[in-house]
């Protein structure tokens, strides 16, 4: 939708432990709230991460700037996403949801944290989501959202502002969604002929596994074969034995089709880079809307 | 009238000879196919059994004890083995009403197979539909098909922002939705900004945010009737991957079953069934829930694969609930669920087609079992409900399982005096129990029944896993069950009595070390049953001795006698004599029973009291009146008095305290008198003349004590051994006698008198004392009367 850079538009940062701004620092684990059921889930999954990487965990709540606005015109009218009912849309009315919801945000993040004892802060701005997320985030930190936000669509797997920081993020992105755990569920990681992107992937995907102890498959979109000598390099730095592991290759890149071998390596958890062919491919939205697991995108 | 002869020893017992008895020991006889001596019933149990009509049940008589139950059961068994064998019912879930579990009737013995069809057929749904479920084939029809629909869904949303788009239109998402406002490169213009357009282009914004307001309604509108449509054409899918893959198994099943249009129906209903619930089976890691697939069990609840022949079922306990099954509850976290599976049959379900034998006695104290069982038998179906259904006490709601038609015989035990109760008060007993099976309690003793009789005895002696009797053994036995059947003529056919003594013998030849039972250890048996049921008898007859109750055995007295009565206390009887007395003084005619004035009489006593009143009156009076004021009593009697067998003694007593003429006291009486002065039989005679006999020995020696019992008493007689010493030794002497007048002249020594044909007796005779007495009674009567005339102008008896 049309979301575009509007840097400066204000940050607000609370906790003790506010580092907001230090976005260079690597390890944190961000985390995008904006209210939705799939954000407070995606929470649930970052503390759990958080502690199982002893990261800090930093809430990102964005006022958006564009809907301060649309809600100043006298005849904005707000259309219900299940009911199609139009309601008056006032900007005292958007100011105090806002508010409602950031505190929501703040309880939710106390209370997803408290269990792992993991140090938290929350970042609230105001301005457009994807600039503010990109200025808070560094290459060595973790962003972690729904696929979808309250602002998607009926009937949308993939938010815009997903879609956005997919492509624009400095480091890892982990897109969320709520899905069965598989009891002997696969870590897919989807490997190309860029070396350094998969060297990425794999090792995200080797920490992802850490402390799971998942088995892990790996995609190989590039060709059928994989030396030897890589296939250890590989194994090594998963850090699994070499049972654990399996290696296919993908026949084709249709959504469909990838969908379907992922199911049956019953995948719970998807890792690839972004200058993966997959994601490369015009039908990478796509992909991604098919998958219903959680896929971690590494630059 | 000549006076009778006393009776010798072999008048009074009928010993068996062993001669008759061919045998060494009980082992050489064959066992009895068929009872012995029980035509009657056997006849009507051939009958009821066979006859195929409506309401012709059986209802088997007799006493308990007479083993009723074990010959029924084993005529039943032998005629049962020759019919079909009835049909296996099972219940099985409704698909179309929940709460009315169907019955399903199959061949016996093909309902376990069914029951196991069922069970392979659930267990092979859990795997093959969620199999079928996983399969590449449905995913990617699902997934298109999800796709196409939310690309129709997102289509027409993105569309609306497109336009929006066009026209600089920006279509924000809000936390519940959306809403448009200006926008120039991608950003929403400030509202302040705003203001500075021209209400030209102002007008064109909101013109068209309406537009797109009013589109973006539509679209999301027609969301629920697009995800409606996708649910139906999911269902549709499913339904289809469901029916192709069931088209094997439920195939295979329905040819199987192809023969029997019930199951082949049961069958299409659970295809339908699976199909309709085909989501449920889509969880491949949890499987469908455990609910769903119980639906397609069968509940077994007639069984008939071990079935030989017809079914003859016992129910010992005959409640409502064991007659006509029951639905069964479980209980799980405090709240009591039911399923048709829970649903029991009843003894009617497993005897259908069969024989269902049943205590009346139990059946009618078993609250509404007795209802129960007619309503099954008049409407030929059972129909489970639960006690507190049928009294209207719960009304939750239940099952209600489809009745199952039965037919069935049942077959009542019991004793006669319920038959007669039962079909005198219930109406519908005749109508359904129409064939009367009545017990013999006793058989016929002629030269013929010993053979019989002896290899009844043998059959039970084997059945009892005792030593086998030797000849004289059986003899005595023979001896004792017409003692038992008191009579002569007759032996006793009630088993328990037969089958306890046989035990008891045994136990005491074991006792003296013998191999076989002999004659010495069944009179063992006898006389220790006899002596442990003697306790009552004993402190009775102590009584005596110490003359605490008075009972003369010697001697003369006016207006005494010794009357015999009998008491029954439990299994046991014995007799014992009691002291009878008269007065007689002038008066009405009237004779006073004391015991019927003070209500120890029963009604037959006073009936044989009027009885005897009425003899004297007419024997004594003649034309005229008779004028006695008599009373009768029986001294020391603090019990009550039923029965005529005293009305021999009563006259006697009475006629001795009119003329004064004195009884002898060595003698008891006993016998029932008609008003003719006829002696008639009465019962129990045995006990009352062992009783006298006891009573007479323990008062020292015997030495010419006597009975007096009517003559058609006789062959009712079976003495005891001393007794018969007695008699044999002319000690004892028993008299039978068939009229008033000899007992008269046995008691008193005079001759009794016949009246001539003017009405009078002879001369010195004791009829003419009576008479005589009687006359002053009434010239005394006449003369205080009309004194009491001249004096007091009323008469009226002073007594």
């Amino acid at each position: 939708m049309a979301m575009q850079t509007m840097a400066g538009a204000g940050t607000v940062t609370d906790a003790p432990e506010t580092r907001a701004g230090q976005s260079n620092e690597a390890g944190r684990v961000l985390v995008l709230l904006d209210g939705s059921r799939m954000s407070y889930a995606a929470l649930e999954a970052a503390a759990e991460i958080a502690a199982f990487t002893g990261a800090d965990v930093l809430g990102v709540f964005v006022e958006e700037v564009n809907l301060l606005r649309s809600a100043g015109y006298g005849f904005a009218r707000e259309v219900g996403a299940s009911s199609g009912v139009s309601r008056p849309f006032d900007p005292a009315g958007i100011e105090q949801r806002m508010q409602r919801l950031a505190s929501q945000a703040r309880r939710a993040l106390a209370g997803a944290v408290a269990p792992h004892g993991v140090r938290h802060s929350l970042s609230v701005a105001k301005g457009h989501v994807i600039d503010e997320v990109l200025a808070l985030a560094g290459p060595g930190d973790l962003l972690v959202l729904g696929r979808v936000g309250w602002s998607s669509a009926p009937g949308a797997r993939l938010g815009s502002t997903a879609k956005g920081l997919v492509h624009r993020s400095p480091g890892r992105v982990l897109l969320w969604c709520d899905n069965r755990a598989l009891p002997q569920g696969r870590v897919v990681v989807f490997l190309n002929d860029h070396r350094d992107a998969n060297r990425r992937a794999v090792q995200a995907a080797a920490e992802v596994i850490r402390h799971s102890r998942r088995p892990v498959t790996l995609l190989l979109g590039a060709g059928p074969d994989m030396p030897p000598e890589e296939r250890e390099g590989i194994l090594r730095d998963l850090g699994i034995q070499e049972s654990d592991l399996h290696v296919r290759s993908l026949p084709s890149t249709d959504p469909v089709k990838v969908a379907g071998i992922l199911r049956q390596e019953r995948a719970v958890q998807l890792v690839l880079s972004r200058n993966c062919t997959l994601l490369q491919e015009p039908g990478a939205e796509q992909l991604l809307m098919a998958l219903n697991l959680p896929v971690t995108v590494t630059p | 009238m000549p006076l009778p002869a006393p009776l010798t020893e072999n008048q009074v017992y009928h010993g068996c000879p062993e001669d008759k008895l061919d045998f060494i020991t009980t082992e050489d006889l064959q066992d009895l196919e068929r009872p012995y001596g029980q035509d009657r019933v056997l006849r009507a149990l051939e009958f009821g059994a066979g006859i195929q009509a409506d309401g012709f049940n059986l209802f088997v008589l007799g006493p308990s004890g007479a083993g009723k139950h074990e010959l029924v059961e084993r005529f039943l068994s032998l005629h049962a083995a020759r019919q079909p064998v009835p049909p296996d019912w099972c219940h099985v879930y409704n698909f179309q009403f929940s709460d009315r579990p169907n019955a399903l009737k199959l061949p016996a013995g093909e309902g376990r197979q069914f029951k196991k069809d069922m069970n392979d057929l659930a267990e092979e749904l859990r795997t093959v539909i969620p199999a079928a479920f996983e399969s590449e084939e449905y995913q990617a029809r699902l997934q298109e098909l999800q796709e196409e629909m939310a690309k129709r869904q997102h289509q027409g949303l993105f569309e609306i922002q497109e336009e929006a788009n066009r026209n600089n239109i920006a279509m924000i998402t809000t936390p519940a939705g959306f809403t448009f406002a200006p926008m120039r490169k991608g950003e929403v213009i400030d509202p302040e900004e705003y203001k500075n357009f021209s209400d030209e282009e102002k007008q064109l914004v909101e013109s068209k945010v309406e537009e797109l307001q009013k589109k973006l309604q539509q679209t999301i509108q027609q969301i629920p009737r697009m995800r409606k449509e996708v649910r139906e054409r999911v269902h549709a899918l499913n339904e289809e991957m469901v029916q192709l893959t069931l088209g094997g198994p439920i195939g295979e099943l329905r040819e199987k079953w192809s023969q029997l249009p019930d199951i082949v129906d049961y069958l299409d209903a659970v295809r339908e069934d699976v199909v309709e619930h085909a989501e449920a089976f889509q969880d491949s890691d949890n499987g469908p829930p455990a609910g769903l697939l119980a639906r397609y069990k069968v509940n077994l609840l007639v069984d008939n694969a071990e079935t030989v022949g017809a079914p003859v079922i016992y129910e010992d306990l005959p409640n409502h609930q064991h007659l006509a099954g029951q639905i069964e509850h479980r209980a799980r976290q405090g709240n009591l669920y039911t399923d048709f599976t829970l649903i029991r049959g009843g003894s009617m379900h497993r005897a259908s087609g069969g024989y269902l034998i049943i205590d009346a006695r139990r059946v009618l104290t078993q609250p509404m079992a007795w209802e129960s069982l007619k309503r099954i038998l008049s409407s030929g179906e059972i129909r489970i409900e639960s006690l507190e259904r049928l009294y209207g006490l719960v009304s939750t709601v239940s099952l209600q399982p489809e009745p199952i038609p039965v037919s069935v015989k049942v077959v009542l035990l019991g004793d006669r005096m319920l038959y007669y109760l039962l079909s005198h008060y219930d109406p519908d007993f005749l109508d359904l129990f129409k064939v009367e099976a009545d017990f013999e309690d006793d058989l016929d003793r002629n030269d013929e029944c010993y053979d019989l009789y002896a290899r009844m005895i043998a059959t039970m002696a084997r059945a009892l896993k005792m030593r086998p009797l030797e000849r004289s053994a059986v003899a005595r036995l023979i001896e004792h069950a017409s003692r038992l059947a008191a009579d002569q003529r007759k032996l006793t056919a009630h088993d328990r009595v037969l089958r306890d003594i046989l035990s008891e013998a045994d136990h005491w030849a074991g006792q003296a070390g013998a191999d076989t039972v002999e004659a010495s250890h069944l009179q063992q048996a006898i006389d220790e049953r006899e002596y442990r049921a003697s306790r009552v008898r004993e402190r009775s007859r102590e009584q005596i001795s110490r003359g605490v109750v008075m009972i003369a055995t010697a001697g003369e007295e006016v207006a005494q006698v010794n009357g015999l009565s009998v008491l029954r206390l439990g299994a046991s009887m014995f007799g014992q004599p009691t002291r009878i007395t008269a007065t007689a003084r002038p008066g009405k005619g009237q004779v006073v029973d004391i015991e019927r004035e003070a209500k120890l009489g029963g009604p037959i006593h006073s009936k044989a009291v009027m009885i005897l009143s009425r003899f004297l009156a007419s024997r004594y009076a003649g034309d005229g009146e008779l004028s006695l004021s008599a009373s009768l009593a029986f001294e020391q009697s603090y019990g009550g008095v039923e029965g005529d067998s005293a009305s021999v003694a009563e006259t006697c007593v009475l006629l001795s305290a009119i003329s004064r003429v004195p009884i002898k006291q060595s003698f008891a009486v006993t016998g029932s008198m008609n008003q003719h002065g006829e002696v008639q039989a009465v019962g129990g005679v045995n006990e009352k003349i062992e009783g006298f006999f006891d009573v007479c020995k323990e008062a020292g020696e015997i030495n010419g004590q006597g009975v007096l019992l009517p003559a058609s008493n006789v062959e009712h007689l079976m003495l005891r051994a001393d007794v018969r010493q007695a008699i044999a030794e002319d000690q004892f002497r028993i008299y039978p006698i068939s009229d008033i007048n000899q007992a008269i002249e046995l008691l008193t020594g005079l001759e009794a008198g016949k009246p001539d044909d003017g009405g009078e007796f002879p001369e010195n005779s004791f009829n003419r004392r009576v008479a005589e007495r009687l006359a002053k009674f009434a010239e005394a009567s006449k003369k205080r009367d009309s004194n009491g005339d001249a004096n007091n102008g009323g008469g009226r008896d002073s007594d």
